[in-house]
This record gives C-alpha cells, structure tokens and sequence, in this order.
C-alpha cells in the first residue's frame, strides 16, 4: 500500500526535505502556528507531525518482530488509519509557511506538502480538480492562437467601454512589441480594470498577456508543469522583448515569479525584472507617477497581508503606504505582517469543492482577528484570499466587505 | 572483568568519537547527495546581503529570538538548557587542555582557578539539568505528546543521565579533579593513566552515557546542531 507514494516522494526528496526531517527537534513551537491544528486540535494537522507520517510512510513498515526496533521504528500495524492522516496531512495545508516562522530552524513543512501532494496524486488520493485545472495551463500555450483573436476582440470591447466611463485616450494594448510592462493578469476583467486605470494614470507603456498568472500545478506540487505553464509566459516576455514582468494581485503566482522564476528559466529571464503589481503601483506613487486623493476613503478598514505576499514574498510595507494614502482610518489585524493569520483558504483549497468545509473551520482564527479590529473593509492582495474571505464573511456573520488594493487605488486616483 | 574495564576505559573512547566524527561526515554527505531545490525558500523579513544573513543566523543560534517571539516557555526552557551545555562543554574542555591565557591574564593561581570552575560548573549543571525535567514534563502533554516519538525520550533521557550523574560527582561526591583530568588528558594524549577511583560509580555511568548519546549522535535529531544552520541560510537566502 502506498508503494506509488514512497516511490514519488523520495524522488522528491530534495535536500532541505532530507535535513528536515532529521534535525526536526518535535519541539512544539510550529502547533500553535497552524490555523488548521488550532480550529481541528486534529494530530495530522500539526506541522511537523505532518512531516512525521510522512516518515513513518517512507520507511516502509516493519516486519521483522523485533518489538524494540518496531517501537523505535513507531511501525503501525494499520496502514489505512496512515493513508487517511496522510490525506489530511498534505491536503489540509494552505502552505501558508506561518509555521516555518515559528521553528526555530525556520523548517518548512510547505515543502513537505508539495511534494507530498504530488506524489499522494500518484495514487489518486485528493482532489483531481485542482491538477486538472493545472494541465489546462498547461496545454493554453498551445492552443493560443487559436483564442487569441477572440481574446483581442474581447479586449477591444473592454477598452471601450472604458473610454467611455474612464478616459477616451485609455489603452489596453496586446501583444504590443517593445512594451516596457508585460501585465499577466487573471481570468476575468476585474484584474484588468482597475490596472489599466492605474497604467494609463501613471502613463506606463504596458501590454497585456494573452495568459493568466494562476499556476494550478504549483498548487499539486507538480513542478515540471508549474513550469511549464510559467514558460509561456517567459517565452511571451521575450518574444515582446519587454524589460518587466508584472503578475496580478495573486498569492501563488506572485510567489512562483519572485521565488521560482530564477531557478526555473535561469539566463532566459536574466534581464527581465519581475514584480508585483502591488510592488509596481506603490512605486508609481511613491516617484509622483500617479497622484491619489487622499483620505477618499473614510471607512474603518484593514489589510490582510496573504501569506504568499508577505512572509512568502517580503511585501508588506508597499500595501501599507497606498491604503495609508487613501484612507483615513486604516487598522493593523493583531498579528499582522509575518505572524498573519492565513486567511485559510490558500493552496488551491478554493478550487476543490469538497475543501468548503475544512476551509470556513480554519478560517476562524482569521474571522475573529478581522471581528476584533472593528473594520467594514478588509483589504488585500490576493484573489485566493478574496474568495475565502469572502466565503468567511458569510459564514461567520462577519458584515464586512472585501476589497482589491489596486481597486481602492485606482478609484482613489486625482487624474 | 578487568578486560571489560580495560576496554572501556581505553578502547571504547576511540570508537566514540570515531562514530562520532565519521557518523556526522556520512550525514553530511548523505544530505549532499540530495538535489538542492530548485526555489528560493526565503521567508521575510529577512537580511541583506551574505554578512547579514550570516550575523542574523548566529544571533538566532545564540539567543533563539524567534521562539522568544513565539513561545515564551519553551523558549526559556531551550535557552536555559543550551547556555548550560555551552558552559559545560567550556568547562569539559579543561579536561584536555587549559585556558592559559585567560589564568594569565586574571593572575589567577591554581586555588583560584579550581575555585572558579567549582563554582561556575556548579551553576551550570543546574542550568543544564532543570529545564531538561520541563522539557520532558512537556512531552507527555497536550498537542506535544501526539508530536513525541520514541527518539525524543531516548535523547532527553540520556541527557539527563549525563546531567545526573554529572552533578552528583559535582554536589555529592567532590572528586579529586586532578585524577580525572590526568586520565582523561591521557587519552587525548594516548599516554593512557590509571582510571579515575574518587569518582566512583557516578564516573562510570558518566562517562558510559557520553560515550553512548556520542555514538547516536549523527543518528539522531541532534544533528539539529549543524542543520539548522543550513536550515536558516536557506530561509534567509
Ligand atoms: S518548530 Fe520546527 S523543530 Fe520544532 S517541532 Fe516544529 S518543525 Fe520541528
Ligand atoms: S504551511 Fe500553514 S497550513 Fe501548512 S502546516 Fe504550516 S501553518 Fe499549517
């Protein structure tokens, strides 16, 4: 049983993975970090008891009836009880990292989950949407030509109807060579808007991918196709010969381009920045490129920095400096930064139907921080936090709103 | 009986600390041989440049600030138990030579000196062997006990029976210091002394334990003294 999954993962066991699980002191700190051990007080849900199954797994079980080695060993006579803590394990996780923050030795069971996933997929266990959606990246670069018509059309349309609304010399130009921005935005005109809003202000000469940033397979721990899909977009860049690659105000995507990017396309992106439309717009008003006015919101408001964002990525002051810009009563969630609570809905969780419940549970540490900053508006940067946040708000009764930073920005600027 | 004791005082030493020495090297390059991740692992904020992630670690190693943050308990525990095997470990180091420079520089005679280290080691038993009874206590409780394996206990274990039977030649006994470092000075120098009597029994176990948590050593999550340095280059990278 599980042979499928020993086989995969111990391919995958990189070296971070080989000395983590054996310096791991099981010392505690990463229990009270996790959002999902804390609502569920379930074993499998403690970060580095995830990391202990996984063990327990890989080394097979003994059989030798040596009671001592066995005890050593914590050999378990019931494999289906392992398989079903695994499965929970490595799905119930939002590779948040929060517990990464809290070890001591900075262990990151994210990695564990990652690999783990994709080698528990080799066995069927766990949410085939999630990987489905990734092959689906997958397989866009090849059929791009054929959407790409209908894609400019519907672009097309957009840009004018905001002529119309916004400003009649606004842009939204595709596949524009020598642009200096390459925009990746996400399924769906609200990525779009507000940024083009925002690039036509601060008069940046951008063009708009013909792909998305979300990288379902990142999600599954399926790396070879979370790069693949991410090469699309690469081979785009240079095709335009752009000089930035700007991702969305999306968690995961944002931590593939900033982290990933570099060891995936090495000298095929050498030259090519790569930056965060949250990075990109802070920056434009910072330097004077756009101006906002300020105090347009008066709304007692907060940030929720998503985890792929913040500890994950290393932008926390940039949201900070645009809300405090347009707002007039911003409130920090306790913790916030790299203590934040995740929001509970990361790691592809969205996607997969059956994840609903275990989401709004280990939502709630995140429910009662936004309860407690008295806040109508929570803020962020991420669109998987978005949905889960919104999910929240009805689940718990929260009475907020949950609004896009470039949104607020982009309705907040003084033309 | 004389043949068992005569390899356990003379023979057993060297291949502890061959296993010692050799079992880390075979971790070390067991890790090696894995494929580095292809990512970037960082986790922010974190320090700039090479010096900075370097100076950042060995603050972290030292004074364990993130736990402090995170979990004051365990953090006094930990950082209590570590400071007393640092100050052990720098008082054990006389056994085999001497801080000339530091006597010189204080001018501090002999009596002085057995003086000093009476006391300092005194303290740091105790400094050592408290908070290992919490962070055993702490094992059989709450969401640390599901986390416990049989490893934990056999580590913890022979910590505290190194600290027992070390602060009972130190309290109860009052050994004749000289007779141990002269045995002890001998292996290093392999001109092997007569075993150590003054210390009776508790020497024995003593000296067993160290011999024995130095073979599990490389084989054990006490490897943490050197991953964790890797560990935290790599988040901070
Ligand atoms: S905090 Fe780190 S060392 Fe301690 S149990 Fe968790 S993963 Fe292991
Ligand atoms: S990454 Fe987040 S969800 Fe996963 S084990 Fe760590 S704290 Fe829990």
């Amino acid at each position: 049983m599980l042979t499928r999954f020993v086989d995969t993962i111990r391919q995958r066991f990189s070296r971070p993975l080989q000395y983590y699980q054996d310096i791991c002191v099981r010392c505690g700190a990463c229990i009270d970090a996790c959002h999902f051990y804390v609502v569920s007080g379930d074993p499998a849900h403690i970060p580095a008891y995830r990391m202990t199954l996984a063990k327990k797994v890989m080394q097979g079980r003994v059989s030798d009836g040596n009671r001592l080695h066995n005890w050593y060993r914590e050999a378990w006579g019931q494999e289906s009880r392992t398989a079903a803590e695994l499965e929970r394990a490595m799905w119930e996780c939002t590779g948040c990292r929060r517990c990464a923050v809290f070890c001591p030795f900075a262990l990151d069971t994210a990695l564990l989950v990652s690999a783990g996933r994709y080698s528990l997929l080799q066995e069927g266990i766990g949410p085939q949407m999630i990987a489905e959606i990734g092959n689906a990246e997958v397989s866009k670069g090849e059929i791009i030509e054929m959407i790409q018509e209908f894609y400019v059309d519907q672009t097309k349309e957009l840009e004018a109807r905001l002529q119309k609304e916004f400003a009649p010399d606004l842009r939204i130009p595709v596949e524009k060579e020598g642009a200096r921005v390459l925009y990746v935005p996400l399924v769906g005109e609200h990525a779009i808007v507000p940024l083009a809003k925002v690039f036509h202000a601060a008069q940046e000469d951008w063009t708009l991918s013909l792909f998305t940033a979300t990288n379902h397979s990142f999600f599954v721990g399926d790396m070879d196709k979370a790069r693949q899909a991410a090469h699309w977009i690469v081979q785009e860049a240079r095709r335009l010969g752009v000089k930035a690659i700007a991702y969305p105000e999306c968690g995961h995507a944002t931590r593939t381009l900033l982290s990933f990017f570099e060891s995936w396309f090495g000298d095929e992106i050498a030259g090519i920045e790569r930056i965060s439309v949250v990075q990109l717009v802070a920056s434009y008003l910072a330097e004077g490129r756009i101006r906002v006015k300020s105090g347009t919101f008066d709304v007692p408001l907060t940030y929720h920095d998503p985890c792929n964002l913040g500890r994950n990525s290393g932008i926390f002051e940039e949201p900070r400096a645009l809300l405090r810009a347009v707002a007039t009563d911003f409130r920090e969630l306790t913790p916030n930064r790299e203590l934040n609570w995740c929001c509970g809905g990361g790691g592809g969780l969205i996607a997969a139907p059956e994840m609903k419940e275990i989401r709004m549970k280990a939502g709630r540490p995140k429910a009662e921080q936004i309860r407690q900053t008295g806040a109508q508006w929570v803020v962020t940067t991420c669109e998987n936090c978005k949905t889960q946040l919104g999910d929240l708000n009805e689940h718990y009764g929260l009475g907020i709103e949950i609004k896009g930073l470039v949104d607020l920005v982009a309705e907040a600027l003084a033309l | 009986m004389r043949t068992v004791a005569f390899l356990f005082y003379y023979i057993t030493p060297y291949i502890a600390v061959i296993v010692f020495l050799g079992g880390i090297g075979y971790q070390l390059s067991r890790w090696r041989q894995k494929r580095p991740v292809p990512a970037n692992l960082s986790l922010f904020p974190r320090p700039q440049g090479r010096l900075g992630r370097l100076m950042d670690t060995l603050v972290d190693m030292f004074t364990l600030k993130g736990l402090f943050r995170v979990n004051r308990p365990l953090w006094v525990g930990g950082f209590i138990m570590h400071l007393g095997l640092l100050l052990l470990l720098l008082g054990h180091v006389r056994a085999f030579t001497d801080y000339y420079f530091l006597w010189d520089l204080l001018q501090w005679g002999e009596e002085q000196q057995h003086q000093f280290s009476a006391v300092a080691g005194s303290i740091a038993g105790l400094l050592f062997m408290f908070p290992l009874f919490y962070l055993l206590a702490r094992r059989f409780s709450g969401a640390v006990k599901w986390l416990s394996s049989p490893e934990d206990y056999l580590v913890l274990g022979l910590l505290i029976a190194i600290a027992i039977t070390g602060n009972h030649m130190r309290f109860v006994l009052d050994p004749d210091t000289h007779e141990i470092r002269q045995f002890l000075q001998g292996l290093f120098r392999f001109r092997w002394q007569p075993a150590p009597v003054s210390a009776g029994i508790s020497f024995v176990y003593h000296f067993a334990f160290v011999q024995l948590l130095m073979v599990y050593f490389p084989f054990s999550k006490l490897m943490h003294t050197i991953g964790s340095v890797f560990s935290k280059m790599v988040a901070k990278s």
